[in-house]
């Protein structure tokens, strides 16, 4: 399996006449079978970190390397097999009833037939058999969520990173999103969640803490 | 981010703080009082404001357009009306027939004709001076029609003359002889018989007149317009075998004073040329008005004169009057009902509105504002935009209907009406625009989460549609589809609602059923590939506007395509009616025998036409002998005729070129083979003159072109004729067919032994503008076509934009999980073009079925052959197909524009 390892991180953003430091030298480590939350007050650079190690942002300077079967390759060339990712905003397809929206990246690799057990699976796991055909604005933000990070487990992804994966949940749905995640550490993924839950800390392997665009070790004081 | 959100970091309502965090860049906005805060916050949602601008000026355009076209259509109708004329006939004329006590001299006469022009310049006009001598004391003191004449040796001519003057009439003639002297310039053939030259002396009622010169007598040679007016001064359109006065030229007003002296008559008109090409009625009526005071003051009572004004300008006002009638009965319903879908439209817009500031107006009514305060919000937020395309949609409907509108010629209470209908349509669409956003915003906050659709949505209210179609068709069932008034035809009002109501209604029917279809096909798409299976999906999840897309292109087509066949169709009609009757475009006839030649083929065909009888078996009389019956005989040339003739693949089952061909083939039992139209095939006897020639109707046909009476008509070989020497007495016209310029045609006929030619043209068979009516009801209905198809691209946009928030998150993901970017291109291109593409089906099915129905009915005169004719206005029709999916394809590379443009990092971290 694979981890990856962020060196010196650097992206500043230019807002008006102020620049603005998203990441300020970030050095970080995920490896294959971990999960990591990465915490901190918000506007201290999680997205944005979440968004470079995807691809969605380059370094103004530093490295980014995957590891394991990964390596040597760039985080946008990954599909996702390899990294799958639960963003804020979610990215559920409107058009799409729940359990196609969970069953797409199966379809748009190799046909779904073969996920559609699992998918089913992860939709009674997370409580949504009965809202499967529903479309996404038919639903709750909370059940699109779940939806989203069902989606991001499909393909047990090399790589997982979910932005605030929790964050529309009761504690009953995040605890067992919490046990999903730690369910496909346990199966040799690297999990990175970016979050608020204090609860989702204590289940993670290890807890790094963002503040003013840098990392370190540990939970918050 | 939403704009609540973004206002309040920025120093809105709820952070009274924000603007020390967030720098005051927006907080002068909160401290404006609301109706001033109002149009500049709605600013801040610019896809919305383009919504509502553009919105608005569909509707503005909608409703101004139909007081402008109905103006244009009336300036248009006068002006074709006039342009077939003689351009005098569009000049505003005094005139008079002045017959002078004896004892009147020529001075006096003068004197008194100079009251024309003073009276025209009292008016602010120039003015030019025409006089004329048509009747004059006889020989024995009596009127008679034209001037007795002796020649120079005293001897009375037989032909009497007219007297002509204008001032540069010698200008316009052939000169055969002549001089600078004063006097008379006779015709050739005049001075021929009179034996007259320049120099010598004729007297005219009486009084001597100098010949000054000859000149080629007008009917010998291309006249040209100048003597447009005139050609009864030397034509009898009656009978070229009586002529009419010669016409003698005065080379100035004494000469022709000093014999009106002597006859005691003379005609005098004052024109005042105008350009007939731009004038509306409005300046018509100005100079009507003008015309009759300068009239009056020219002629008083007591005068020895007949007022003669042209009357062809008021009459022809008159008739556009009427025509915009006819127009007003079909236009304005039509621009109602165009102006209430561009409200649907403007209404949409007031939706869009609400979605864009979805998290404001929700936050709003969460906290207990009413609908009512949310229209407010919207009304004041929207006004500014409103207003402003508004003013575009009036001005574009101005510049539309001077681009393409009938004529650019409009009266100012046109404007007046059109700029009020302005204004409605921006508080009617503003206030709708408004009422929607305001409803929308508040429904939105309310409506729980899967939510079944309501029940408005399930009733199919277009079976009302459907219902009055009916109703107008069993209305239409007892009427005249075209209303004929004071000779101008008028499109039935009924004939109009019953296929729009109809083609709306199914419209939206089969887009019911059709849209049933769409969760089945969603099953199916999941076997397909990922763009069809996108696609399909699209399309089913938004049934709502996946039909109203589907009833937005189907409408439009149907409705242009229904439209511009009718309007092909009338025009085809007419045309073929005027081509039966002519033969050709235009028709040349002359008494005297015309001989083909290389000049005359160049030209066209010569045909003679001979009044006969046919005697045949089947009409027998009551002894049982065979009967008779007249015909008409066109004896034609086989080498030119059938290239030149009008011919239509109705009016027989074989061409006219195999049929002429016939006409060649070999003689059955000594009879000549012919076509006829009205006879049985089979043997006939024609009896021209008092030469019988015993023929085989060896085919019949249901028209012939020529045709001018309802008599049966034969159609011969003119080679295979007795020589015309037997055939004298036989009433025969000799006819040169053409379809090229007419002075070519005169000029070939006159070399061929034509003389004095009647032309027959169009406006002999029809006056054309009488129709004007039903080609510009439909053409304003291709107008309305064509205009449903913009609201359509504009809904298109607005259903795109509306959605394109959520499908651009939807696509990054979909990047992200391998889906490539031709995919989802190929899923938008399937999308939108299995709409355009169902919709231009089911558009071209219903326009097809109306137009069967209809077209029958708009026969503009049931005496003349043919019945009504279909044509199909291809062009029109590809084109509409071609734009369709144009606009389909191009809708879809603007979607996937948007997704490439996209940010997915920003996309993304947006709220959800």
């Amino acid at each position: 399996m694979s981890g990856f390892t962020g060196t010196a991180l650097r992206k500043t953003f230019t807002r008006g006449t102020e620049r603005v430091h998203a990441l300020d030298g970030v050095d970080l480590t995920v490896a294959a079978g971990e999960l990591v939350a990465l915490v901190g007050p918000s506007g201290s650079g999680k997205s944005t970190l979440l968004a470079l190690l995807c691809g969605w942002e380059t370094a103004d300077e530093g490295t980014l390397a995957y590891a394991g079967t990964l390596a040597g390759r760039p985080p946008q060339s990954l599909g996702w097999p390899e990294l799958a990712l639960v963003p804020q905003a979610l990215g559920l397809v409107p058009d799409l009833s729940l359990a196609d929206n969970v069953l797409l990246p199966a379809r748009l690799r190799s046909g779904a037939g073969p996920a559609e057990d699992r998918a089913r699976q992860l939709l009674d796991d997370f409580g949504l058999t009965h809202l499967a055909g529903r479309y996404p604005h038919q639903a709750s933000l909370g059940e699109q969520q779940r939806v989203a990070v069902a989606r991001a487990l499909l393909l047990r992804p090399a790589v997982l990173l979910a932005d605030e994966p929790t964050s529309h949940q009761d504690r009953g749905h995040a605890d067992g999103l919490l046990d999903a995640l730690a369910g496909a550490a346990g199966d040799g993924s690297a999990v990175l969640i970016a979050t608020h839950d204090e609860v989702a800390w204590a289940r993670a392997d290890r807890v790094l803490t963002m503040r003013d665009g840098r990392v370190s070790e540990g939970s918050p004081r | 981010m939403s704009d609540v959100a973004e206002l309040a970091r920025d120093g809105g309502p709820g952070t009274p703080d924000g603007a020390a965090r967030g720098g005051p860049r927006r907080a002068w906005l909160w401290r404006l009082p609301p109706w001033t805060r109002a149009p500049r916050l709605g600013l801040l949602s610019p896809a919305a404001v383009v919504a509502v601008l553009v919105t608005s000026a569909i509707l503005a355009c909608a409703v101004a357009s139909a007081p402008l076209f109905l103006s244009s259509a009336r300036s248009a109708a006068l002006q074709q009306q006039l342009a077939p004329q003689c351009a005098e006939a569009g000049w505003p004329t005094t005139g008079a027939r002045v017959a002078p006590d004896a004892g009147t001299t020529a001075a006096q006469m003068s004197g008194y004709a100079d009251r024309f022009p003073a009276a025209w310049a009292a008016e602010g006009q120039r003015s030019d001076q025409i006089l004329m001598i048509e009747t004059a004391a006889g020989r024995s003191g009596n009127p008679q029609h034209g001037i007795p004449v002796d020649d120079p040796s005293g001897r009375p001519l037989a032909q009497p003359a007219s007297m002509f003057w204008r001032p540069d009439a010698l200008a316009h003639v052939h000169v055969v002889e002549g001089s600078a002297a004063s006097g008379a310039w006779l015709p050739e053939s005049y001075a021929r018989a009179a034996n007259a030259h320049a120099g010598d002396r004729i007297v005219m009622a009486g009084t001597a007149v100098p010949v000054a010169g000859v000149y080629t007598d007008l009917f010998d040679t291309a006249y040209g317009s100048y003597w447009c007016a005139y050609t009864g001064l030397f034509l009898n359109p009656g009978s070229s075998d009586v002529p009419p006065p010669a016409l003698v030229l005065a080379t100035d007003r004494q000469t022709l004073f000093a014999v009106a002296a002597a006859g005691r008559f003379f005609d005098v008109s004052q024109q005042v040329r105008i350009d007939r090409g731009t004038l509306s009625v409005s300046s018509a009526h100005l100079l009507l008005g003008q015309q009759e005071r300068a009239q009056r003051a020219a002629v008083r009572r007591g005068d020895p004169a007949r007022p003669i004004p042209n009357r062809t300008l008021g009459e022809a006002v008159s008739r556009a009057s009427l025509i915009e009638q006819g127009l007003r009965g079909p236009v304005v319903p039509v621009a109602v009902a165009g102006g209430l879908l561009a409200l649907v439209l403007v209404a949409s817009a007031g939706s869009f509105w609400a979605d864009r500031r979805a998290n404001e107006v929700r936050l709003l009514a969460a906290r207990g504002v009413g609908p009512v305060p949310l229209a407010g919000k919207a009304a004041l937020e929207l006004g500014l935009p409103a207003l402003v395309g508004t003013v575009v949609g009036w001005a574009a409907s101005r510049l539309l209907i001077a681009g393409v509108g009938p004529a650019d010629d409009l009266d100012p209470s046109a404007t007046r009406t059109a700029v009020l209908a302005g204004v409605a349509a921006l508080v009617v669409g503003l206030t709708s625009a408004a009422v929607v956003a305001g409803l929308r915003a508040r429904g939105t906050a309310e409506r729980p989460l899967g939510a079944a659709p309501r029940w408005p949505s399930r009733v199919p209210w277009e079976t009302a549609l459907l219902a009055a179609a009916g109703w107008c068709w069993a209305l239409l069932e007892h009427r005249e589809a075209l209303v004929v008034d004071h000779g101008v035809a008028q499109v039935n009002g009924l004939l109009v609602a019953f296929p729009l109501l109809g083609i709306a209604g199914t419209a939206v029917l089969l887009t019911r059923f059709l849209t049933l279809l769409l969760p089945a096909a969603r099953r199916w798409g999941t076997r397909a590939s990922p763009a069809v299976f996108l696609a399909v999906n699209r399309l089913a999840a938004a049934r709502p506007a996946t039909a109203t897309l589907l009833v937005a292109v189907t409408l439009p087509v149907a409705v242009l395509g229904y439209t511009a066949t009718l309007t092909s169709s009338s025009r085809t009609t007419i045309d073929a009616k005027v081509g039966v009757q002519l033969g050709a475009e235009r028709a040349l006839a002359s008494t005297s025998f015309v001989t083909a030649n290389a000049r005359t083929d160049a030209v066209g065909t010569v045909v003679q036409r001979y009044d006969g009888e046919a005697a045949y078996g089947r009409i027998v009389d009551g002894a049982g002998r065979p009967g008779r019956t007249d015909v008409q005989v066109l004896a034609v040339d086989r080498r030119t005729f059938a290239g030149t003739a009008f011919w239509d693949g109705s009016f027989a089952d074989e061409p006219l070129a195999r049929l002429v061909a016939r006409l060649g083939g070999p003689e059955a039992v000594g009879r000549l083979p012919v076509v006829a139209q009205g006879l049985p095939t089979g043997e006939t006897d024609l009896l021209l003159g008092q030469h019988m020639i015993p023929v085989q109707v060896v085919a019949t046909v249901r028209v012939l072109p020529g045709r001018r009476t309802t008599d049966p008509m034969v159609v011969v070989a003119a080679d295979r004729l007795p020589d015309r020497g037997l055939l004298t007495g036989a009433d025969r016209v000799s006819e040169l067919w053409t379809n090229g310029p007419p002075d070519p045609a005169t000029e070939a006929l006159l070399r061929a032994g034509g003389r004095a030619p009647l032309v027959f043209t169009e406006a002999d068979v029809f006056t054309t503008a009488n129709f004007l009516a039903i080609s510009w009801t439909f053409g304003y209905l291709s107008a309305l076509a064509v205009f449903v198809g913009v609201i359509a691209v504009g809904g298109l946009l607005l259903y795109l934009e509306a959605r394109s928030r959520s499908r651009v998150s939807g696509y990054v993901m979909a990047r992200r999980m391998g889906l490539s970017r031709s995919a989802h291109l190929r899923s938008l291109v399937v999308e939108l073009g299995s709409v355009a593409v169902t919709g231009l089906a089911l558009g071209a099915l219903l326009a097809a079925a109306a137009v069967a129905v209809v077209y029958r009915r708009l026969d503009v005169d049931m005496l003349r052959p043919p019945t009504p004719m279909l044509a199909v206005p291809v062009p029109a029709v590809v084109l509409a197909a071609a734009l369709t999916v144009l606009v389909a394809a191009a809708a879809a590379g603007y979607a996937q524009r948007a997704a490439d443009r996209a940010d997915p990092a920003t996309v993304l971290r947006e709220d959800a």
